[in-house]
């Protein structure tokens, strides 16, 4: 596994430059709570037909920065990018809430305020 | 501009096994456009992994998230936990952990073609599919000691042994579960309702696939060669006969003859391990805490699971991330439905063999 710390403003160059849709498998975007208002978000690829080739993008973050939104390069990043809009409370440009909790849900069960 | 009409199927519909909405936006009887909702079984396991219960116990909360694929998620977590502990199984329980999780694939692949052939209404295919799974349930209850949330593996090991007469149990059920998927082949191959109707509907091209993330059966069906057991090296999947299997027409015809093959695949990989059983224990001391973070993949029924553990040396963990097979398929799914005739939503949904409690958790 390897890890490779980028930040926000400059996610969508470094998975751009990073992402070939037939080498890479987009895995999961993720995010753990780190305590005092501060989280990791972590994106997760896979390498087609090579064994245990994982490499994770990773940015350390806050809560009340918007986080850019992979779809127009990954499309099938929306799940998991609305995902971490329910259960961390956090804003991606163009992901809804709702897809585990109501709409207008005022908790957020993963973010370690809750 | 044509006129269009919106038409919901689910939560509850009769062809749907589990809760899931989809909202078609139809142009006659063709779907132009689709919505799903996937969240009506959530149950916050990720939190309760975290929040309320020790990492010794998480493994039996995580088989608690699908009870098709329960073995693969409480493996995947025990795996991550082993990672971090340091400690590596020795072969008779790899032996035992493959095992177990061939029979899922087994029994899971059956299900789905049970419901594929109900869908094309077929009943008493459906029936006698059902009926010839019990096979692999009845080897799974006599080796796990229950049928569906089995509570085999656990860290640092397995909890049962397989003893003489199990392995006469399950010997005698593949053989005889064999000689019904030869006929089940021949009958998807040649039946005019599970052949002709099906091929050419629900196309996932291989373009698609990858645009879309698409993994497991779906994927491969669409030729796309991707499979966990072939990309990780946790488990000796060559060594006891594994093969992957591809298609390239990416149909709900491919899809099923993805499962059947896989089906075949696995009774000889099961064959092969009960044959060839190393000696040793099959519970070990793992010590410590886990401290750190490890990832795993394991090939479910349905695709790639995945998790994340992280740890920081405390009996609670600090995070378990859960990403099910079915999750990562939505966009794929709504990507076939779009062009689509209405009548075909059910046998393509079907196809998918979508399971909404691992995707909601």
């Amino acid at each position: 596994m390897k890890k490779i710390e980028t930040t926000l403003s400059t996610l969508l160059r470094d998975i751009g430059a990073f992402y070939i849709p037939k080498l890479w498998h987009f895995l999961s975007v993720n995010g753990i709570d780190l305590g005092e208002g501060k989280i990791e978000l972590q994106w997760i690829f896979s390498a087609y037909g090579v064994k245990d080739e994982i490499v994770i993008y990773y940015v350390l973050s806050d809560y009340n920065t918007p986080v850019p939104s992979l779809v127009s390069l990954i499309p099938s990043a929306i799940m998991g990018e609305r995902e971490i809009v329910d259960m961390f409370g956090l804003t991606v440009d163009g992901a809804e809430s709702g897809l585990y909790l109501d709409e207008d849900s005022r908790t957020h069960p993963l973010r370690g305020e809750s | 501009m044509k006129k269009t009409i919106q038409i919901p199927l689910g939560s509850q519909h009769i062809s749907l096994l589990e809760p899931i909405r989809f909202k078609f936006e139809c142009e006659n009887e063709k779907i132009i456009g689709v919505d799903a909702d996937v969240g009506f079984v959530h149950r916050g396991v990720e939190l309760a992994c975290t929040r309320s219960f020790e990492f010794k116990q998480v493994g039996y909360v995580v088989a608690r998230v699908c009870g098709l694929c329960a073995i693969t998620h409480s493996l995947s977590y025990t795996l991550a936990v082993e990672k971090l502990l340091g400690y590596v199984a020795n072969d008779r329980i790899k032996y035992l952990r493959m095992l177990m999780v061939e029979l899922d694939r087994i029994h899971s692949h059956m299900l789905c073609l049970a419901h594929t052939a109900e869908n094309a209404g077929f009943e008493a295919l459906f029936m006698q599919i059902m009926g010839d799974r019990e096979l692999i349930m009845d080897v799974q209850e006599a080796i796990s000691g229950n049928r569906v949330q089995f509570d085999y593996i656990s860290i640092g090991g397995v909890n049962r042994d397989l003893t003489p007469e199990l392995v006469a149990l399950t010997h005698k059920n593949l053989g005889l579960l064999s000689e019904k998927i030869d006929a089940l082949i021949g009958l998807f191959d040649n039946n005019w309702s599970l052949s002709l109707k099906y091929k050419g509907v629900g196309v996932l091209s291989l373009e698609e696939a990858y645009t879309y993330n698409a993994l497991g059966p779906l994927a491969r069906a669409a030729g796309l060669a991707t499979d966990v057991r072939a990309e990780t090296s946790d488990f000796p999947y060559e060594a006891l006969g594994y093969t992957m299997i591809l298609e390239s027409t990416g149909d709900i015809h491919a899809r099923n003859f993805v499962r059947l093959r896989e089906i075949v695949n696995s009774i000889a990989m099961c064959r092969n391990i009960i044959e060839n059983l190393p000696i040793g224990e099959i519970q070990e001391k793992a010590k410590g805490k886990p401290n750190g973070e490890a990832v795993v993949r394991v090939e479910a029924p349905r695709g790639e699971l995945f998790y994340l553990v992280r740890g920081s040396g405390q009996n609670m963990l600090d995070r378990v991330r859960i990403k099910t097979p079915t999750f990562s398929a939505i966009p794929a799914m709504m990507e076939v439905f779009k062009g689509a005739e209405y009548a075909d939503a059910p046998a393509i949904l079907a196809s998918f063999d979508p399971c909404m409690s691992c995707t909601a958790k």
